[in-house]
């Protein structure tokens, strides 16, 4: 494989992963989840007190996930909760929240940047040419994640109770299933997959307080996009990501980074529905 | 402003009293506060200015955008661009302040045409606002020396004068555009913004612009922010990408929250305030500052939605109210050819029409004439495509084939507002109106389609036509046009409903189920309505209902859908003693009857 292709392919299993949370949250709750950005940050924070104190780099992601679920549940029914029918206030309280977590970094830890242990390092050939050996692993591990989520979806009895109170809350709650609960989880759940999703990605970065901010725009796009399904997610990411690679390759990495924002923007013009079913 | 009534009108008054007041606030300002202070005021000035179109754009007319900096930064760099590379002087600045605008009114233009659609999600709308400053910014990234990248421009040739003039300047900009704002939101033209806010749906289905209202207003608020940009880059001699960020965009959001969304004065006070707040301690507490200011934001959204604004309000009054104005009165419309007087063709033809969900096909091919003065009810169970019908009349983007004629004009792909503005009128099936508005004010946004809205200006009669006032009269509505509506009873929203889908005058008119819900009496009056709008006033109308005792007394003709298609049509006792009918109503044998 050409270094091209895999460029897109872990680009695209990257955008996957950090787009995930994100969607998590959208399709339970209807609500887009501002604060996700703040959440990435967060998780990078985690990676590199993770690995400054010397622990294990491959066990920075599941902390960062488990501190980010815990800190979930905490944000959910402090802030989200009672905003449950003002959808467009929530976005501006958990944007709030989004300053509040980058502030509470900047005090913390000072404007800087960091670095995070990397739990590989250089290159191998496995696929090919000489590739950045984290890069395939992240990408092999959104696979992974994207599966879980799946199975979690489909599978368990949260993945129903879940999926009925996408379908009609109001029904679900009538036939005994516990919607504040199943809220609670997930947004919890979005919050943990953002903040490991940031632990993922640090090593390929480095950490600031405002390492999410971008992130927050593509996720955000891709998520509109696809609906609120994975394969679909999988396929926009795949698509713009692929696109961003391309544009930033040949054009301008500038105009690269442009990429998934406009071609968005055009594509839910054309059509509203974006990916979902067609 | 030479018209006697603008003089006499109280808004006005307030208006003129406000803005005195507020100049001569700005006037001595300068003349007691200190140079520092004056600095930060300017700049805090020039940013109210586009906190207060903020206010316009979310707090009246619901559209979330993070977007308003983008225009203030093309302003800013308007002048920053123009002084730099081309020239200086005063031709050159008005050129510049020009260029700002007209580019600002441009990508409000686009910008707009992108967000605002029929069917659009408001969210969508908010997304395409986000991404706007972040594509400005990167094209002003990648601007190279002409834009200055991501230092900016500095030390441009400007009018070095002195503080206290930039203090006029901005101050005097602040004091006329709240002006503006403020007899806006009060005018007719307010009153559709707010209806806008509260139930887009249904201002299109009034036949209200809706869309094109929103980038109207954009382009407007755009053209504002620019002129706030230009001033602030001549002033303080800098421009860099963060005036055109969406951080910035972000913060007005946060004076617009926190003043008080929908009190306009209330957010250019917070805006002014928080600024100044934040120029004086973000040198001493750089982020605690910046903490403290989103620890903030985030309870006044969740514990005080309404913003800071009418806690003060109600703590001193502070802001004068006096008697509430009283409703306007209702007078008669004069009666003028509807769409459709002169053409022969029948008011509503419709021809093959198909719709289906994905596989699922509700209707199938319905082909079905309404005549003028003939009262046709569409009956069947539940679940048959009767308000999909409806909804392929009324909105030329439902349907998935066949065509739709009305007064022998096709609907093509038209948008709600173009079937209103064609003749159809339509009520729903589930009561939608717009509940912070009163009894008044819902029939004359009703009436904006004929009527028109007024920018600055509001009127004090409602126009309307006999049918309307017939309906008013008959539920007694016309004793209570300064309710709110959402404090009106059951009946008497269905009623208002039906009065103003009539107030747009309308040739045929939709109704779904309009006496679903309702006592006896009130369904006898609105029957009696309905009656005289066909015989008298030539109206075509479609009813959906299942009281077939209803639909036995007032329709002429009855025509019975049955899985997506036409099963039977004809006089009422015809269709109503057929055996066909009552199978399909009884659920059994209907397919052996359907093939018989």
């Amino acid at each position: 494989m050409s270094i091209l292709v895999l460029d897109i392919l872990t680009t695209s299993a990257i955008l996957f992963v950090v787009a995930a949370g994100l969607m998590v949250i959208l399709g339970v709750m209807k609500l887009i989840n501002f604060a996700h950005g703040a959440f990435l940050t967060v998780g990078g924070y985690a990676a590199f007190l993770t690995t400054s104190a010397g622990i294990s780099p491959w066990l920075a992601a599941p902390l960062a996930g488990l501190f980010g679920f815990a800190s979930g549940l905490v944000i959910e029914r402090l802030i989200v909760r009672p905003l449950y029918d003002r959808p467009l206030d929530a976005i501006l309280a958990t944007w709030g929240l989004g300053i509040v977590i980058g502030q509470l970094i900047t005090l913390a830890f000072g404007r800087g940047v960091q670095f995070a242990d990397s739990p590989l390092t250089g290159v191998t050939s496995l696929l090919g040419p000489d590739y950045s050996a984290w890069r395939i692993a992240v990408s092999a591990i959104a696979i992974g994640v994207g599966l879980a989520l799946t199975a979690l979806l489909y599978f368990t009895r949260f993945g129903l109770n879940a999926r009925a109170v996408i379908m009609n809350e109001a029904l679900a709650r009538g036939l005994g299933i516990d919607s504040v609960r199943v809220r609670a989880v997930t947004f919890g759940l979005g919050a943990g997959l953002a903040c490991a999703a940031g632990a993922l990605i640090t090593p390929l970065l480095s950490v600031d307080p405002n390492m999410g901010l971008p992130w927050l725009v593509n996720s955000f796009m891709l998520v509109m996009v696809s609906g609120v399904s994975f394969p679909s997610l999988a396929l926009a990411a795949l698509a713009f990501g692929g696109a961003q690679v391309l544009v930033s390759t040949y054009v301008s990495p500038i105009v690269g980074g442009l990429t998934i924002v406009v071609l968005a923007a055009l594509v839910l013009r054309v059509n509203p529905k974006g990916f979902a079913r067609g | 402003m030479a018209e006697p009534r603008f003089a006499l009108s109280r808004a006005h008054r307030t208006a003129a009293l406000g803005a005195l007041t507020a100049g001569a606030v700005v006037a001595v300002g300068p003349l007691l506060l200190d140079t520092y202070m004056t600095n930060i005021l300017i700049r805090a000035l020039f940013l109210a200015a586009v906190v207060m179109t903020v206010d316009v754009l979310w707090g009246y007319t619901g559209v979330l955008t993070f977007g308003q900096s983008a225009f203030f930064g093309v302003g800013a760099y308007a002048c920053a661009l123009v002084f730099t590379h081309y020239g200086f002087g005063a031709d050159w600045g008005l050129l510049a302040l020009a260029l700002g605008i007209g580019a600002a009114m441009t990508i409000a233009l686009l910008t707009g045409w992108l967000a605002f659609f029929h069917g659009a999600s408001p969210l969508y709308g908010s997304i395409i606002t986000l991404a706007l400053p972040i594509v400005l910014t990167q094209a002003i990234f990648s601007g190279g020396r002409f834009t200055g990248s991501s230092s900016g421009l500095s030390g441009f040739p400007t009018w070095y004068w002195p503080v206290e003039v930039y203090f006029w300047i901005a101050g005097g900009l602040l004091v006329a555009v709240t002006t503006l704002g403020w007899l806006l939101v009060r005018s007719d033209f307010g009153r559709v913004l707010v209806a806008i806010r509260e139930n887009e749906e249904r201002c299109a289905y009034l036949g209200v612009p809706v869309s094109r209202i929103k980038i109207a207003l954009m382009m407007a608020a755009a053209a504002v922010a620019a002129a706030a940009g230009f001033g602030y880059a001549a002033f303080t001699n800098v421009v860099a990408p963060e005036l055109a960020g969406f951080l910035l965009g972000t913060e007005f959001l946060i004076y617009t929250a926190l003043g008080g969304r929908g009190t306009l004065l209330g957010p250019v006070l917070a805006g002014v305030g928080i600024d100044v707040t934040a120029s004086w301690l973000s040198g001493q507490l750089p982020f605690l500052w910046k903490l403290m200011t989103g620890v903030a934001f985030i309870v006044v959204i969740v514990l005080l939605p309404r913003g800071l604004a009418p806690v003060f309000m109600a703590l001193g009054r502070l802001i004068p109210g006096g008697p509430p104005e009283p409703p306007a009165a209702l007078v008669a419309a004069p009666r003028r050819a509807g769409p459709g007087a002169e053409t022969a063709a029948p008011p509503l033809r419709i021809e093959a029409l198909t719709r289906s969900y994905g596989s699922l096909q509700v209707l199938k091919g319905v082909t079905m004439t309404g005549h003028a003065s003939e009262l046709l009810s569409v009956v069947g169970p539940n679940g048959v495509g009767k308000t999909t019908l409806m909804r392929c009349v009324s909105d030329g983007a439902e349907r998935s084939g066949g065509t739709v004629e009305i007064n022998g004009v096709a609907l093509g792909r038209g948008a709600p507002q173009r079937a209103t503005a064609m003749g159809v009128g339509r009520s729903f099936q589930n009561t939608s109106l717009f509940d912070s508005l009163t009894v008044a004010e819902c029939l004359q946004l009703a009436r904006m389609r004929v009527d028109g809205a007024r920018l600055f200006h509001r009127r004090d009669e409602i126009r309307l036509p006999e049918p309307a006032r017939d309906i008013l009269r008959a539920t007694g509505l016309d004793q209570k046009l300064a309710e709110e509506t959402r404090n009106l009873s059951h009946g008497m929203k269905r009623g208002l409903e039906l009065a103003m889908v009539l107030a747009t005058e309308p040739s045929v008119l939709l109704l779904d189920e309009p006496t679903a819900g309702l006592t006896k009496a009130e369904r006898g009056a609105i029957g009696a309505v309905l009656t005289r709008l066909t015989r008298e006033f030539g109206l075509c109308i479609v009813l959906i209902e299942h009281d077939l005792d209803f639909v036995r007394e007032i329709s002429d003709r009855v025509v019975v859908l049955h899985q997506g298609a036409i099963l039977m049509e004809g006089a009422v006792e015809e269709v109503v003693a057929s055996d066909l009918v009552k199978a399909v109503y009884a659920g059994h044998g209907a397919d052996r009857g359907a093939a018989a």
